[in-house]
């Protein structure tokens, strides 16, 4: 469940995102096609780019962790939790 | 889990997640339709036309973005599985 609720909330993200970035003309209540293409792209793009995002965050994680136990920050003593 | 405390923490779920939307399309909408020059109190009747159709096309947005996401997931899946089944 907390997963779903993540995916959930990404998914309200982007479409906030992608709507304040793609629907421009309030003229008409449909879509337009420039805005259904500009929406299928946003979503695409969103969705390569938090991918790119994990995968390079997965990969820096394991270094910060070693640097921080190796060298914990101002304020905290070695084997205790800051 | 308990499948019947499972269904009522999805019910949950469910009506956070559309109460989030709902404040997200309030805010989007608000700053699509109604400039900042605080005037007179009533809708102008283009700020009211304007919130209406801005209604439609977000929730027009919002099913669009949650079929091309799950397109684009059962895609992934898809190269995940061709993937492993290669290796």
């Amino acid at each position: 469940l907390p997963q779903l609720r993540d995916f959930l909330l990404v998914y309200n993200r982007m479409t906030e995102l992608c709507f304040r970035h793609c629907v421009c003309n309030l003229n008409y209540r449909l879509l337009t096609a420039r805005e259904e293409s500009c929406l299928d792209s946003c979503a695409a793009k969103l969705l390569h780019s938090n991918h790119r995002l994990m995968r390079a965050y997965v990969g820096l994680v394991p270094s910060l962790l070693q640097r921080r136990a190796a060298d914990p920050p101002p304020g905290t003593a070695r084997g205790e939790p800051g | 889990m308990d499948p019947l405390r499972a269904q009522q923490l999805a019910a949950e779920l469910e009506v956070d997640m559309m109460a989030d939307m709902y404040n997200r399309m309030t805010q989007a909408c608000h700053r699509k339709c109604v400039p900042p020059h605080y005037k007179e109190a009533e809708l102008s009747k283009g700020e009211s036309v304007c919130l209406d159709r801005c209604v439609a096309k977000y929730l027009e947005v919002h099913e669009r973005m949650g079929k091309k996401l799950t397109e684009l997931s059962l895609q992934d899946e898809e190269l995940l599985k061709r993937m492993q089944q290669g290796t």
